[in-house]
């Protein structure tokens, strides 16, 4: 068609058909900050600032600062790989869970604890724990290839990757009860999921992969949007639908084995903060892909921040938190606003 | 200048073991109005899917303005060619608005997102479609011609020179249905967008199109302006059905229909067929004399056999023998007692070896008794006996004034034509 010469209407466009709500970015914009100092405040014995002229006071703020940080890595990644699954499988159900992919980065997490790897190797934890999320996935992704013949249908994906993600904990929880003692608390104590910081190491090669992660998985985002109509539509607009999703497959995967090698087992936030964002900005991923990394980092870290304090001094499983607080609190926000995130 | 805006050139294509489209050329000059036309499965969709690439030709090459389409980026053929599917989902609510924008994403390239002329373009294409000011609604809770509507603006938005429709309006209601025309007949008339439109609807298709192409089991039986293409004979054997076309002397528009009145009428007379089969031979036999109205009897056939099981579901009167058995004298007199009913007698093309060469007696009793009698032709091929005892039969059969018959559509034809 030709091309409009008038810039009046150039000028307009844009905005007219603009869909995003600009008081909801803002009052979102407002309220992370708050929210983070907020977990940086909070402590066993109150709602303060530590004494940051003391030694011990500076420590427990680096602490503190290094725990918002894993939060915030570990939550933005996980929702983003909760994000990036339900767009590719067109189905609401999807998380990091269901292809198998934490499955397979606990299986190689556990094996690396049990088998002294930790101990033994630096950064062996997240490797086995990347490196066996990304053969579960090729696995799933080759079972259902195979089933459908060629490209992978979606149902065939979601069903190999329950039944791969249940054969993986059977293995977990086979090499749990032979693990001696010390092994166990090991462990149980990584799988309940806690964001203590990991090694500097550790920390900095996990960051990397997860904003790399996040980054390609936003590169992907007008794409996923075409995605959602199905491939066929996707390859009719000129979109290589099948590069598309193995690239997307690939961020995802990344992204969430990271952060269960870093962090655990931590449920809940991969299949509700891509909802809740959805529900509150709509399901454009262009937005959606950065909003639910912010809001799923800024929602993983407040929970830390009540986790070290609520019972202090013991700590509970930050999976606790998110799953007994956010698990009303989402409820309530789709209950009202499920219309604006799935449809049919 | 015309230039070919699309060509297949000896294309085979299909799926996983099946070919569909066999040995397919053909052009579409840049500006022409297509309608495909075909009866279900005759791989129109498949040729739809195999010009914007989704399918890649077993042999052949497919042209989008003289480029082999298989060699060419995906953005580049997207702005050559836009296909509105059938229907098209998405689970999540997306407004119309950002339906639209998609129209856009291959063009405008990952790193730079949608610029202000995208959105010109995108605003444009909806107005052109009526649906601008359903910009904020949600796609999945339009009606369908509304959502139809705004599928065809996002593949407006993505400035196709060929839009290719894969019976899309037939599910929309009368006015929407030629809304949709409208707005195609003006993009081809005022920007020499080359459209091809599948469609059921014969006559909605020769009303709209240049040209129609009819196409049957992957070939393209006849194509040309629809004069030439809606011929009764050759949609008829398309269709494998009657067919009544009829000119406007008016308007000089073309209307298709089949025929009910057969159907409806109650006072027609039922003849009766007696048939003779066997190895599911008789199948569409019996479901297209049933459907026509005739009575239908049949025997003697095998318990077990296809056509058995077939002629109980049809309720056809039937009589068997035990199974993988020779046919016997007792049923061999029940069956003559049955075809004596009836006043047509047809010899489907069932192998006959010694033990239901029997049959053939019957319609030598027929005949005698003055009956029509249709055998089908090629029984040389399909004479197992001991010196060719059968073949030698139906010639005599044939002395004696039995008719071959070749296509079932012919043969329907004669037998309804008689009366």
């Amino acid at each position: 068609m030709r091309k409009y010469q008038d810039t009046t209407v150039r000028s307009t466009a844009m905005r007219r058909l603009s869909t995003i709500s600009g008081t909801r970015i803002a009052l979102f914009l407002v309220a992370v900050p708050l929210l983070l100092s907020l977990s940086l405040l909070l402590g066993p014995t109150g709602t303060r600032l530590p004494d940051l002229d003391s030694p011990v006071g500076k420590a427990i703020m680096t602490l503190r600062l290094n725990r918002l940080v894993m939060g915030l890595l570990v939550g933005a990644a996980l929702s983003v790989s909760g994000v990036v699954f339900q767009a590719i499988l067109r189905n609401p159900l999807a998380e990091p869970y269901v292809l198998g992919v934490s499955g397979g980065a606990g299986l190689g997490a556990t094996m690396a604890i049990l088998f002294g790897a930790v101990s033994a190797i630096p950064l062996s934890l997240p490797v086995m724990a990347f490196m066996s999320a990304v053969a579960t996935l090729f696995l799933v992704y080759g079972i259902a290839s195979r089933g459908s013949g060629g490209v992978p249908s979606v149902y065939s994906l979601i069903l190999s990757g329950v039944i791969i993600s249940a054969i993986c904990s059977s293995l977990i929880m086979f090499l749990v009860s032979m693990a001696s003692v010390e092994g166990l608390h090991n462990v149980i104590w990584w799988m309940l999921g806690n964001l203590q910081p990991a090694p500097a190491n550790q920390r900095f090669v996990s960051a990397l992969f997860i904003v790399s992660g996040i980054a390609g998985a936003w590169l992907l985002a007008s794409r996923l949007n075409s995605l959602t109509l199905g491939r066929e539509m996707a390859h009719y607009q000129g979109i290589n639908a099948d590069a598309v999703i193995v690239a997307g497959l690939l961020c995802a995967t990344l992204t969430a084995a990271t952060a269960v090698s870093i962090a655990g087992m931590i449920g809940f936030v991969g299949l509700i903060v891509p909802h809740v964002t959805r529900a509150m900005f709509g399901p454009d991923h262009r937005w959606l892909i950065p909003l639910a990394a912010v809001g799923g980092g800024t929602f993983l870290a407040v929970c830390d921040a009540f986790a070290r304090t609520v019972l202090a001094p013991i700590e509970i499983p930050v999976g606790v938190v998110t799953a007994l607080a956010g698990g009303p609190f989402f409820l309530l926000i789709l209950q009202r606003k499920m219309k604006s995130a799935w449809i049919g | 200048m015309e230039q070919e805006a699309l060509t297949f050139d000896k294309v085979k294509a299909g799926y996983k073991g099946r070919i569909v489209l066999d040995d397919l050329s053909f052009q579409v000059q840049e500006g022409e109005f297509i309608s495909l036309i075909g009866p279900n499965g005759c791989g129109k969709s498949t040729l739809l899917k195999t010009a914007a690439a989704l399918l890649r030709p077993v042999e052949g090459r497919v042209f989008l303005f003289g480029k082999d389409v298989r060699s060419m980026r995906p953005v580049s053929r997207a702005k050559l060619i836009g296909v509105v599917p059938q229907k098209v989902e998405s689970p999540m609510a997306y407004t119309a608005a950002q339906i639209v924008m998609n129209g856009r994403t291959a063009a405008s390239g990952p790193w730079r997102g949608l610029a202000e002329e995208d959105y010109v373009v995108i605003e444009r294409s909806m107005i052109y479609t009526n649906v601008l000011h359903l910009k904020d609604r949600y796609f999945m809770e339009l009606s369908g011609g509304e959502q139809q509507r705004v599928i065809l603006a996002m593949v407006l938005a993505q400035e196709p020179r060929i839009i290719m429709l894969d019976e899309s309006i037939a599910h929309l209601d009368i006015n929407h249905r030629y809304e949709v025309l409208r707005i195609l007949k003006r993009i081809n008339r005022e920007e020499r967008m080359t459209v091809v439109l599948v469609s059921h609807d014969l006559s909605l298709s020769a009303e709209i199109a240049d040209r129609l192409i009819l196409m049957s089991d992957g070939r393209i039986v006849s194509e040309g302006c629809p004069e030439e293409v809606l011929v009764p004979d050759i949609l008829g054997r398309v269709y494998d059905c009657e067919l009544k076309v009829q000119r406007d002397p008016v308007t000089g528009t073309t209307h298709v229909s089949g025929i009910l009145e057969g159907i409806n009428s109650r006072s027609r007379i039922h003849n009766t067929v007696h048939v003779i089969a066997g190895g599911g031979t008789g199948i569409e036999l019996y479901r297209r004399f049933a459907l026509q109205g005739f009575r239908v009897t049949t025997g003697v056939l095998n318990g077990m056999d296809s056509d058995a099981e077939a002629a109980r579901a049809l309720g056809v009167d039937t009589v068997l023998e035990k199974p993988f058995s020779a046919i016997g004298d007792e049923a061999y007199q029940k069956a003559s007692e049955m075809a004596a009913q009836a006043e047509i007698l047809v010899l489907s093309d069932v192998p006959i070896g010694s033990g239901n060469l029997i049959n053939l007696h019957l319609a030598q009793e027929a005949l005698k008794a003055g009956k029509e009698v249709w055998i089908a032709e090629g029984i040389n091929e399909r004479d197992y006996t001991d010196g060719k005892q059968a073949a030698f039969t139906v010639q005599q059969l044939l002395a004696d004034g039995a008719r071959i018959w070749i296509s079932l559509h012919d043969l329907m034809k004669e037998l309804k034509g008689e009366r």
